[in-house]
């Protein structure tokens, strides 16, 4: 398939996941979690930590350094990182897939983790975190956002995504369909914080607002977690103990300007409306072909704009798409079959990428899309990265 | 609302200071415009993406503007905001082309609507730091 003779599409693949518990309250700190779960995924792909030879760290709160020197990792001959926050990790398997494809790297490690509830939420016994982010975004939250009380990121976004309503007439309901798949999709996860929670319409309509558009059923979850994932080539792959799980396509993209929402042309155009049709490109498959969809759904509304973005539905009419089951388990577009950001937990979406491996093993359970050979992992990062990941099952 | 909630005022460096002390001097909204090609920008940034010319200065701006988007703010993790809850926060489109993000004074949540035309006052929070209001205005929508 590897239909752009000179990219990496085809040349290396998923062969390892790892993650933790999915919790509010966790005694462990981001750097122990992320360990756990980097062991968990190197022992996943039947390899030992000196196997490892590059790392791709999580963009903030844990270094490259202390990764390779606790695992005991001997040889990192290549680390990088994306510093684009919720998008870092699918965009990391671009880097990933790239450094393999050209030698530098042959099995990378990609960890992603924090202390989303307990150290970020303004808590007596918060243990704030040794090391944040690096994004000039942060500058412009600062001087430009947060003196009008708008602090965090359901404030920031609503302010584009009111007029995603407004112009487009988009309904609650539309929202509503993406809260209730990725919520139906959790009563089957064990790993799922909203496990045993099911949710109806009439729930989702009568959540109160955050900040308009934005209801508290349209946000994601603060969560303490992390995931991990190993890549390596095609050809090792053959040797491990899982189906390989081929990356076909990957790409990144964002918005012009990229460091502040408002002052862009257009503001309802995501870094995935750039990067999803370059993906879709080097992979040689359309949007049609995919058995799943794995969006990143920090809130509800981003992914209705994502899936605009990915080609499913024009400007302005996801709404058309989400309804009827089209994105539940049964359904022609599966979304988030583990649960997401919004139901199992937020991990940056890194858990997006080990559920969509898990699927195109065949090794999801009762979520299993059946007979799956395709699907996409996407990642928004604040303030409008994209990143996309098209994946296959098996050697391509 | 008549006073401006209280906040951790910022100190800005860089063309973020240069900003805002442009506006602090004048007591009037100040925006960056290139001085080649006229194009207004905001925020300040060293070249203009329009030209690419590094030659720019501070200009006044007229502070018409209209309602590109807002929210309606329910709740707020700061006690002084959440006491003014509900509360509107407006991106302002001004009529030179930049926008910027206002609290409404005398806009209340049934009233705010894309489009509606508002004017852009500044009130100085020190030498380094203004914050804008975004007040109603009479007459049509230009």
């Amino acid at each position: 398939m590897a239909a752009t003779g000179s990219s990496f599409s085809g040349k290396a693949a998923i062969v390892g996941i790892g993650e933790t518990g999915y919790m509010r309250g966790t005694d462990q700190s981001i750097l122990q979690m992320i360990l756990a779960a980097s062991m968990t995924a190197i022992n996943d792909a039947g390899l030992k930590p000196s196997d490892v030879d590059a790392v791709i760290p999580p963009p903030g709160f844990v270094a490259w350094d202390e990764i390779a020197a606790h695992l005991g990792i001997p040889d990192v001959r290549y680390t990088s990182c994306p510093q684009m926050g919720g998008a870092s990790p699918t965009a990391g398997l671009t880097t990933a897939a790239m450094a393999i494809a050209m030698g530098l790297a042959e099995v990378v490690l990609l960890p992603i983790g924090w202390n989303g509830y307990s150290a970020l939420r303004p808590r007596p016994d918060a243990r704030p975190n040794r090391r944040r982010f690096s994004a000039a975004f942060f500058d412009v939250v600062k001087n430009y956002y947060a003196p009008y009380g708008l602090r965090s990121a359901p404030w920031w976004y609503s302010l584009y995504l009111q007029r995603y309503v407004k112009e487009y007439n988009v309904p609650p309901e539309a929202a509503g369909a993406v809260a209730l798949a990725c919520r139906a999709h959790a009563q089957l996860n064990d790993k799922a914080m909203m496990r045993g929670k099911p949710l109806t319409m009439d729930d989702y309509l009568a959540s109160p607002y955050i900040t308009e558009p934005l209801r508290k059923l349209d946000c994601c979850v603060e969560t303490d977690c992390a995931a991990a994932v190993i890549v390596t080539s095609a050809e090792r792959a053959k040797d491990l103990p899982h189906v390989p799980v081929t990356i076909l396509g990957g790409a990144e993209g964002h918005p012009n300007r990229p460091d502040e929402l408002i002052n862009r042309k257009d503001v309802l155009d995501l870094g995935l409306h750039l990067a999803a049709p370059r993906a879709f490109k080097m992979a040689g498959v359309t949007p049609a072909d995919m058995d799943f969809l794995q969006v990143y759904d920090c809130f509800t509304y981003v992914v209705l704009l994502e899936l605009e973005a990915l080609g499913y539905a024009k400007r302005g009419e996801a709404a058309g798409f989400v309804k009827d089951g089209n994105i539940q388990l049964g359904g022609k577009f599966p979304l988030n079959t583990h649960g997401g950001l919004m139901s199992q937990g937020h991990c940056w979406g890194m858990n997006h990428i080990v559920e969509a491996t898990r699927q195109l093993r065949h090794d999801a359970g009762p979520a299993q899309v059946k007979d799956c050979e395709l699907g996409l992992v996407t990642g928004y990062g604040d303030l409008g990265d994209g990143s996309i990941a098209i994946l296959a099952r098996g050697a391509r | 609302m008549t006073d401006f909630p209280e906040f951790k005022v910022p100190r800005p460096d860089e063309l973020d200071l240069e900003f805002y002390q442009a506006v602090v001097k004048a007591g009037v909204l100040h925006v960056q415009r290139c001085n080649a090609c006229g194009t207004w920008r905001h925020p300040a940034t060293y070249y203009c993406p329009q030209c690419a010319s590094g030659d720019y200065s501070f200009a006044a701006a007229s502070g018409r503007a209209k309602v590109y988007s807002y929210t309606v703010s329910h709740v707020s993790v700061e006690p002084q905001w959440q006491a003014r809850a509900p509360y509107v926060t407006i991106v302002a489109e001004l009529e030179e082309g930049p926008r910027l993000i206002a609290t409404a004074r005398d806009i209340p949540a049934n009233k705010v609507a894309i489009g509606m035309p508002i004017r852009i006052v500044p009130e100085t929070k020190s030498p380094d730091f203004a914050v804008f209001w975004a007040e109603s205005v009479q007459g049509d929508s230009r």
